[in-house]
């Protein structure tokens, strides 16, 4: 059980991602900003932090690659930059104690490196319709605001699980 | 930090940042249907998502019913006022329907590019990166869903099939910026006014209809509906009502900013429109004009 549940967690926060953008966006709150929820990524990012970072890696290019080819299918954006963002906050985490209150915070700044790269990558690819300011105040403060709530949330309940998997015995 | 960029490090993502850059060529482009794998993730998430979504959109159902429940009065009031019309509106509906059969059948003309069949579907996922604004909804080829067929609710257009599996289809919404997603619709008032709808304003959350001619004039509020020229969709299907109209950037056409008639958020359950009359696609000479729907 200890070993299914890091995938069974991941592949939950993976669909009520798309749930949660199903449900609930910026028209529910009459306003025309864009809340994205990135709650697989943070979930990775946690994995990293408090778990292994060569498991936050693989999962993050497992389920990065699931993500574009089920929801984008442009393949490689996701894959490559939760790999790539976990391996830079794992070093970083290096640098200073991982409590969770830094984790926390190295997690929210992980997630606005994601948001504009992810925004650069598709500038690149095709019309985003926005500039960068539009894009700062419609969709990147708006998701930085929902993505810190649900860290806060369940950044200790995330925590205990990855604990309960016990990957030092690994 | 210079272990950072170890040598062995700095060439693993050298390689990687070329397999990304090939991955994003490969699949970027537009493609007639997906690889197997592909195929074969999708429609496992997807059938796994169909299991997840069941529960939730019971709980949603249940809020959004008891939401309604508050305004049941003062939406019965208005309603009832509105019932004498409908009566009226119904008899004369009837009669021009028949009167429309009758003279179909002196011209012997069976099909009309307003008939449809339609597929029912629901939504079980939605992109959570908001830039490509999709949807997935469980019926795919094996339920007769082909691309670009159009995608409808009660209250009007949402978008068109992008991409099928066997069970599952990918649906774009008409707010994705995709300038490839192009539809031909149609005011119809005294004279008809035909344009695109091309492009959505993110920040009004308005659709763009281009192409207008300069020298019409469009009522704000007129109802904007598919054409049915384009080949694939049928005509009749209504998309919008104007909100303004401006001259575009050269002066020589017109854009309407178009209000869309069906929610594109909180989707549940959707129409796939099968269009009965044969569709210009055998007959592949318009290829520059294959991507206007």
């Amino acid at each position: 059980m200890s070993r299914l549940i890091i995938p069974l967690s991941a592949f939950f926060f993976f669909m009520a991602e798309s749930t949660y953008a199903d449900l609930f966006s910026g028209e529910h709150f009459n306003s025309s900003r864009i809340f994205v929820p990135h709650f697989l990524f943070i979930f990775i990012l946690f994995l990293t932090i408090f778990g292994s970072t060569k498991y936050g890696i693989i999962y993050g290019f497992i389920f990065g690659f699931l993500f574009d080819v089920v929801y984008t299918e442009i393949l490689g954006v996701y894959a490559f930059l939760f790999a790539f963002l976990a391996l830079v906050v794992s070093r970083l985490m290096k640098l200073v104690h991982s409590n969770i209150f830094i984790a926390a915070l190295i997690s929210t700044a992980a997630i606005a490196a994601l948001e504009i790269l992810v925004y650069e990558a598709n500038g690149l690819i095709k019309d985003t319709g926005m500039n960068f300011t539009e894009f700062a105040t419609i969709r990147l403060l708006p998701t930085l605001l929902l993505n810190f709530a649900f860290i806060i949330i369940l950044a200790f309940p995330i925590k205990r699980i990855i604990e309960k998997a016990n990957f030092e015995s690994d | 930090m210079p272990q950072f960029f170890l040598n062995k490090r700095l060439i693993v993502l050298l390689v990687s940042i070329i397999i990304l850059v090939a991955l994003i060529g490969f699949s970027v482009r537009e493609r007639e249907k997906l690889s197997w794998p592909e195929q074969f993730l999708k429609d496992t998430t997807g059938f796994v998502q169909n299991i997840f979504h069941q529960p939730v959109q019971f709980v949603a159902g249940f809020v959004e019913n008891v939401n309604d429940l508050q305004h049941t009065y003062q939406e019965n009031k208005r309603l009832k006022t509105r019932l004498d019309e409908y009566v009226k509106l119904k008899t004369e509906v009837q009669e021009l329907e028949k009167e429309n059969v009758e003279l179909r059948d002196i011209l012997d003309k069976k099909e009309s590019l307003r008939d449809f069949d339609p597929i029912q579907a629901t939504i079980i996922a939605r992109n959570p990166d908001m830039w490509h604004e999709k949807t997935i909804i469980n019926r795919g080829k094996i339920h007769g869903v082909q691309k670009d067929m159009a995608v409808i609710t009660s209250k009007g257009l949402i978008g068109k099939i992008k991409i099928t599996t066997q069970f599952t289809s990918t649906v774009q919404l008409l707010s994705s910026m995709d300038p490839k997603n192009r539809i031909s619709v149609g005011i119809y008032g005294k004279g008809t006014i035909y344009g695109f709808i091309e492009g959505f304003d993110q920040k009004e959350r308005l659709l763009l209809m281009k192409k207008i001619p300069y020298d019409v004039k469009i009522k704000k509020g007129s109802e904007v509906v598919t054409s049915g020229l384009g080949g694939v969709f049928p005509r009749g299907l209504p998309v919008g009502k104007v909100e303004k109209v401006e001259s575009d950037q050269y002066g020589l056409t017109q854009v309407a900013y178009v209000k869309p008639s069906a929610e594109l958020y909180d989707l549940n359950h959707v129409i796939v429109v099968k269009r009965k009359i044969s569709t210009t696609e055998s007959s592949s000479g318009a290829g520059a004009e294959g991507d206007d729907l």
